[in-house]
């Protein structure tokens, strides 16, 4: 028997959560962040949000053109499943985003935590204070050359 | 050798045969989430796992555009690098990736691809699908008769030889047998209530998939027959394999099975 979509689902969240906490250490080990966080977590959860999507798409209620329609998809607990897939692997994918450009914009690292936090929670509002944080430190550039 | 080349041979697939070599590795990757999405699925078809028949053809496919790609060495670079001669083997690539969405698209809603016609879309669908299949095997004839052209390919006689006649006799068989497969209703002669493990033919019913099975493969086995050096063995090894195609054929259309037994 496959594994049941519980199951599936008690597996991706903590390999999300591997992949957080490498972020959360990025700046002791920035390249093998980026290929766990950015690669390796994200294809993994891709290739199960694929195969489910093969697997029970076309048996699922529901479709894209409402908002009714989006909430019989998610009725169905294997396309609820390969929704939150998406959700941890783009989310983890921002991540790695944010980790990536707050390093090459010499953001201290201290200053991006509670921003993968926010992202890790409530993917949009952290993206929100990462694009806060980029501004506060363009500003603070600009001041300090001139 | 006449094969050895300065380069590794994965690189040098890369510069003789860009379109064959990309479409196969891209086939070969599918493999990933379709064979997830069988170890995820619970859905039979006529038996056997929905997903069991699309990893099957990705792999077949990704044999066949891997063995083209291969023997596209032997072709002049002018040859290759011609538009005629890129929009043949784009349209070769194009329908085994169409073909693959048939097979795969099909498997995904758990329902037949090969015969069905069960409703308008479908039947249309299993009719472009032919289209494509016979486009797809024409991959061996254009690059058969492009190796034959060749007179400077550098290959031993025999060798040029072998690798010609396999690839345009997997043409001409491929279509005739495949013609006749997907002219039925099934490609069962009888019915069949044991099978052979991998391949699945039937042990107790005619399997038009055997006499398939072998024409596809002329591509690989009679080139093989080129190592020998012999233009006589050459000729008498394709006659034979022909011989095994029909027969096999013949077998099947007679309702008997390749090989009989418990299942």
């Amino acid at each position: 028997m496959p594994p049941s979509p519980d199951t599936l689902f008690q597996l991706a969240n903590p390999l999300a959560m591997l992949g957080w906490i490498a972020l959360l250490f990025a700046p002791m080990m920035p390249r093998w962040a980026d290929r766990i966080a950015a690669l390796a977590i994200p294809l993994l959860l891709s290739v199960a949000y694929t195969a489910l999507i093969l697997v029970h798409w076309a048996a699922a209620e529901g479709g894209y053109s409402s908002l009714q329609a989006v909430m019989q998809l998610f009725a169905n607990p294997n396309i609820a499943l390969a929704g939150w897939l998406h959700y941890l692997a783009f989310d983890l994918l921002i991540g790695a985003w944010i980790s990536r450009t707050a390093r090459a914009e010499a953001i201290p690292h201290a200053a991006v935590i509670p921003c993968l936090a926010l992202t890790f929670l409530f993917g949009p509002i952290g993206y929100l204070a990462f694009l806060a944080l980029q501004y506060l430190q363009s500003q603070r550039q600009k001041a300090a050359t001139t | 050798m006449m094969l050895t080349s300065a380069r590794p041979a994965p690189n040098q697939l890369w510069q003789t045969a860009p379109a064959l070599t990309a479409t196969a590795a891209l086939v070969t990757l599918a493999l990933i989430p379709l064979s997830t999405a069988m170890a995820l699925d619970t859905r039979l078809l006529q038996g056997d796992p929905v997903w069991l028949k699309p990893v099957k053809f990705h792999i077949a496919i990704a044999i066949y555009l891997i063995t083209l790609a291969f023997f596209a060495r032997f072709i002049p670079i002018a040859t290759r690098e011609s538009r005629r001669f890129r929009a043949f083997i784009a349209v070769v690539c194009t329908s085994a990736l169409l073909e693959l969405l048939w097979v795969g698209g099909a498997a995904s809603a758990g329902t037949a691809s090969h015969f069905n016609v069960a409703n308008p879309v479908m039947a249309i669908a299993y009719g472009l699908a032919g289209l494509f299949a016979v486009l797809l095997t024409s991959g061996s004839l254009g690059i058969g008769v492009a190796v034959w052209r060749n007179r400077d390919s550098g290959l031993a006689p025999a060798q040029h030889l072998a690798i010609s006649i396999g690839l345009v006799l997997t043409f001409l068989l491929t279509v005739i047998v495949a013609g006749t497969l997907s002219s039925g209703s099934g490609h069962f002669i009888g019915t069949s209530t044991r099978n052979l493990p991998v391949f699945g033919w039937s042990r107790d019913a005619g399997d038009l998939r055997v006499a398939h099975f072998f024409a596809t493969h002329a591509l690989q086995a009679v080139p093989l027959a080129g190592l020998t050096g012999s233009r006589t063995i050459v000729i008498a090894a394709a006659a034979a394999y022909t011989a095994l195609v029909l027969a096999t054929f013949a077998q099947a259309l007679a309702g008997l099975p390749f090989l009989p037994g418990p299942g």
